[in-house]
């Protein structure tokens, strides 16, 4: 459009390209949407200890241990993939987002067994209707924590779970554009700002299952 | 552009095995049944290298301009004296606010 | 004006379709005048609802005229016309601090000013994403929409003030609105999504698309300011939309964060909204402070006193902002300790303001002040944050604001930093650079009749107030008469009320003034103000693209009546010894490598 002499280019204020500047500079403001669900967790959580359980008394620790181990195993097919166009594999590229993918959706799949199990086990959001039990436990048995229990559980999770199935979705375009070409060696941008959304929502869960499930 | 071209590719493998390892040692480490305050320590710190991992390795920040990650910190303090603030009002009130 | 668009004589570029030019359009300067004309719609609307309210405070349940056009859930029918309910006067106290807020003040400094100016005053040819800020533009539209339709829902619209303070937003057995409440919380989030998306592009654009020579400290205030703002939507932002959503799950499923009847904590909302609230604060005023210097340097004539410390200002104000917030929650039994340290961080943010308000009159000093209708307004802009920031300093002590708050003290002083304050800018910066949107010079005597009147009336509406809260009347109060010591404020009330009409009156002036300016103007030269920055190198209006060529910046944005030139001013795109008297230097290129 605007005719720009080659010799005049613009400052280079952060020496990487807009896209993954913009990509960064949303991830910061991510990084204060989580901040303010986990700081809502831990505030109440230290206001009312009752209402929260021991890890591993409501919540299933070791179906989720497995989870995170499938997401950080995603995390290395993502910057496989990365890797491969660097190299330019186009091959290489697309078996490794659609693994990618795969995994990612796994990830949502576990998550919506272990609401299902977890809400028919009484452990809900909704305030007047919480009756969580111990897992294994006998049904009328003492009700374990609160409901504040239940609401910041699903907040938290529910909304990394939304994370990652908007990044499934985000990778499926980026395979759809993958196999149409739209990436090489020189021009992998696309790849890489997913692979940094995609690594996020990892780290960001790494924090949620230790805080959520483990302390 | 890309950053893969002035220095050698990253330890991807090697990472992946620690965040394996860690992710186990921190399931075993919650039942230890010590102290929570030192449960709770020891979580978080293991949870703190995992997350650094990812962000300097799979992120790349390792590699970037310094400035990048520099801005990249921005949002922690805020984070820290947002959670402090509310911790030291839950403390000084007793239970609840 | 379809084709004078492109008067700039621009002609290698496509035609593009009517629709993505002026609708679905990614040019940054039609998104800025689509957020203008969205959200002077808006400050019309939010007028009106303060116009209603202070009917109901002038003159307690009389009728209202033309109140019989209401439904009945708004207004109680009587023989001799209606009467406000409670109810609507809740609604109307909430919905008109939100719309002001959100909807009128924050899209008009940052939505118009910042896509307007960001690009233009770094040289840059659009945004750094066109079609985000398409997106931007398109999430607010869909949220305005939500906020005007909850006034048409059962229970009318939300009713718990702009604050929605929990337990009382919780639920709507407290307030008696349901889904108003929910269409409320709904709006903010998509316009929360809608600012963030706008400010990731801000930011972007302003670190990574400054023209060859443009350093960070060559940038013209009104960018500097613009970029902080946007660095704080972008991380104050997120909080609020947590804590809309967690409220949201309160009121739709049924959990239980901020209901203290299950566990929940009220107070956590009053934290999270204020850690955000208090940022918001500085985003409605720290453009208005840009759009100020612009305007003051280049009326009086003179460079602006102090640049770096007004940058320095500026990103001191973005810091402290953060850490004040608890100082809106004196009242909630908050740990003195913590009171105290948030008194001290308070007062401590009246200093980068005090040296701006110290530069700006050090820049009119012995200056050669041209008084035109952009001028007045930023010199009111100056008088009325002074007075705004004063009564701001009363607050922030502990002992003083247990004593005024929740007063009309507290109504006055936001209205002295917000009206005085922001809006002054916002006229100031809509009549500075309107030639630039639409090639057209808005008309002198009739802005000036519209500035002095609405100055006096303002100042009769709002001055008064301050009297009203140190006598104790709350605000919010549907009927202050049935408090004893507060029925002889009512003379005070009905003054206000008057005066109150009169100024929405006077703004018909401004609004006669725009639109036919729009067609009617006299035609702008590309730089009417002689002024140095880079939006006045390029044609009124601006073809798509803005710039022919890429600007080569030499020198900061302010070297007005400098000795290096026979002219009074020295565009940023003067190479040194450019001015046709100055000394010739030995560096013709631009330090363009450091930033």
């Amino acid at each position: 459009m605007t005719p720009t002499t080659a010799d005049r280019a613009p400052m280079a204020g952060m020496k990487v390209y807009n896209l993954k500047l913009g990509m960064w500079v949303f991830l910061l403001s991510e990084v204060m949407f989580f901040t303010g669900l986990i700081g809502a967790y831990i505030i109440l959580r230290f206001a009312h200890p009752e209402a929260f359980a021991e890890p591993g008394v409501v919540l299933n620790v070791p179906l989720t241990a497995f989870n995170t181990f499938v997401l950080i195993c995603s995390s290395v097919t993502m910057v496989k993939a990365f890797a491969a166009i660097e190299q330019g594999d186009q091959q290489g590229l697309q078996k490794w987002l659609l693994a990618t993918i795969l995994l990612g959706a796994f990830f949502v799949g576990v998550q919506i067994v272990e609401y299902t199990i977890l809400t028919g086990e009484g452990f809900v959001p909704m305030a007047e209707s919480y009756h969580a039990i111990a897992r294994g436990a006998a049904e009328g048995s003492a009700v374990i924590g609160g409901p504040l229990y239940g609401a910041t559980f699903y907040t938290m999770t529910g909304f990394h779970g939304t994370h990652v199935s908007i990044g499934v979705l985000c990778l499926c375009f980026t395979l759809w554009r993958a196999r149409k070409g739209a990436y090489t060696a020189g021009s992998l941008g696309g790849v890489e700002i997913m692979g940094l959304y995609w690594h996020f929502v990892d780290l960001v869960w790494i924090l949620l299952f230790t805080i959520v499930y483990l302390i | 552009m890309a950053t893969g071209e002035g220095h050698k590719a990253p330890p991807y493998m090697m990472v992946f095995g620690v965040l394996a390892v860690l992710t186990v040692l921190e399931v075993l480490f919650a039942f230890t049944g010590l102290p929570k305050i030192w449960l709770a320590l020891g979580l978080i710190a293991m949870a703190l290298w995992k997350a650094v991992l990812v962000a300097l390795y799979y992120m790349h920040l390792r590699f970037e301009p310094t400035r990048l990650w520099v801005m990249a910190l921005v949002p922690v303090p805020l984070a820290i004296i947002l959670v402090a603030v509310m911790i030291k009002e839950i403390f000084t009130t007793g239970s609840g606010f | 004006m379809g084709k004078a668009l492109d008067a700039g004589g621009h002609h290698d570029h496509h035609e593009i379709p009517w629709i993505r030019q002026y609708i679905f359009a990614t040019d940054h300067k039609m998104i800025a005048k689509q957020f203008m004309f969205v959200s002077l719609f808006f400050l019309v609307v939010g007028g009106a609802l303060a116009g209603m309210m202070r009917w109901q405070l002038g003159f307690p349940s009389q009728p209202m005229p033309g109140g019989m056009i209401l439904p009945d859930a708004m207004m109680a029918p009587t023989p001799n016309g209606a009467i406000m309910l409670p109810e609507f006067y809740n609604s109307l106290v909430t919905m008109h601090g939100t719309i002001m807020i959100f909807f009128a003040i924050m899209p008009l400094l940052v939505g118009l000013f910042g896509n307007l100016l960001i690009p233009l005053q770094i040289g840059a040819e659009d945004m750094a994403f066109p079609r985000l800020n398409m997106v931007s533009f398109w999430l607010a539209v869909p949220a305005g929409i939500l906020m005007l339709a909850s006034f048409g829902v059962e229970g009318g619209a939300a009713g718990a003030g702009w604050t929605s303070y929990a337990p009382l937003s919780t639920s709507g057995e407290w307030t008696g609105v349901y889904l108003g409440q929910q269409l409320w919380l709904a709006s903010l989030t998509i316009l929360g999504f809608s600012s963030l998306v706008g400010s990731v592009n801000y930011i972007s654009t302003v670190i990574n698309m400054r023209a060859p020579g443009m350093t960070w400290f060559r940038m013209p205030l009104a960018t500097w300011s613009l970029f902080v703002t946007a660095v704080l939507i972008l991380l104050a932002i997120p909080i609020l939309a947590g804590a809309l959503i967690m409220l949201l799950f309160d009121q739709t499923i049924g959990t239980g964060f901020f209901r203290p009847e299950v566990g929940g904590e009220p107070l956590l909302w009053q934290h999270l909204f204020w850690f955000f609230g208090h940022p918001e604060v500085y985003i409605l005023i720290l453009p208005a402070m840009g759009i100020t210097s612009e305007v003051l340097a280049n009326r009086a004539r003179k460079p602006i006193f102090g640049y770096h410390s007004m940058v320095l200002a500026i990103v001191g104000i973005g810091f402290l902002g953060w850490i004040v917030w608890g100082h809106h929650m004196f009242q909630s039994g908050m740990n003195p300790l913590l009171g105290t340290s948030f008194m001290i961080s308070t007062m401590a943010i009246a200093v980068p303001s005090a040296i701006k308000v110290f530069n700006w009159l050090a820049t009119l000093w012995k200056a050669d002040i041209h008084l035109d209708v952009p001028m007045l307004h930023a010199l009111a802009f100056v008088s009325m944050f002074i007075i705004g920031g004063l009564s701001g300093i009363f607050m922030a002590n502990t002992p003083v604001d247990i004593y005024i708050h929740d007063t009309y003290f507290i109504v006055a002083h936001i209205h002295y930093v917000l009206f005085g304050g922001s809006l002054f800018a916002i006229f100031a910066g809509i009549t500075f650079w309107f030639p630039k949107m639409f090639g057209r010079m808005m008309n002198e005597p009739l802005g000036k009749v519209h500035f002095v009147l609405t100055l006096i009336f303002y100042n009769l509406v709002f001055f008064p107030m301050h009297n009203l809260g140190l006598r104790g009347m709350m605000r919010r109060i549907y009927d202050f008469t049935q408090y004893e010591f507060l029925a002889p404020l009512q003379p005070m009330n009905q003054f206000i009320t008057v005066f109150a009409f009169l100024l929405i009156a006077t703004q018909v002036l401004f609004v006669i003034n725009f639109f036919w300016s729009i067609f009617k103007g006299e035609k702008a030269s590309e730089n009417p103000w002689d002024s140095n920055t880079l939006e006045w190198t390029v044609p009124s209006p601006p073809p798509h693209g803005n710039f022919a060529e890429m600007p080569m910046v030499y020198r900061g944005p302010y070297e007005y009546s400098s000795p290096e030139s026979d002219t009074d001013f020295l565009p940023q795109t003067t190479p040194p010894g450019g001015g046709s008297s100055g000394v010739p230097e030995p560096t013709p290129t631009p330090e363009g490598v450091e930033a």
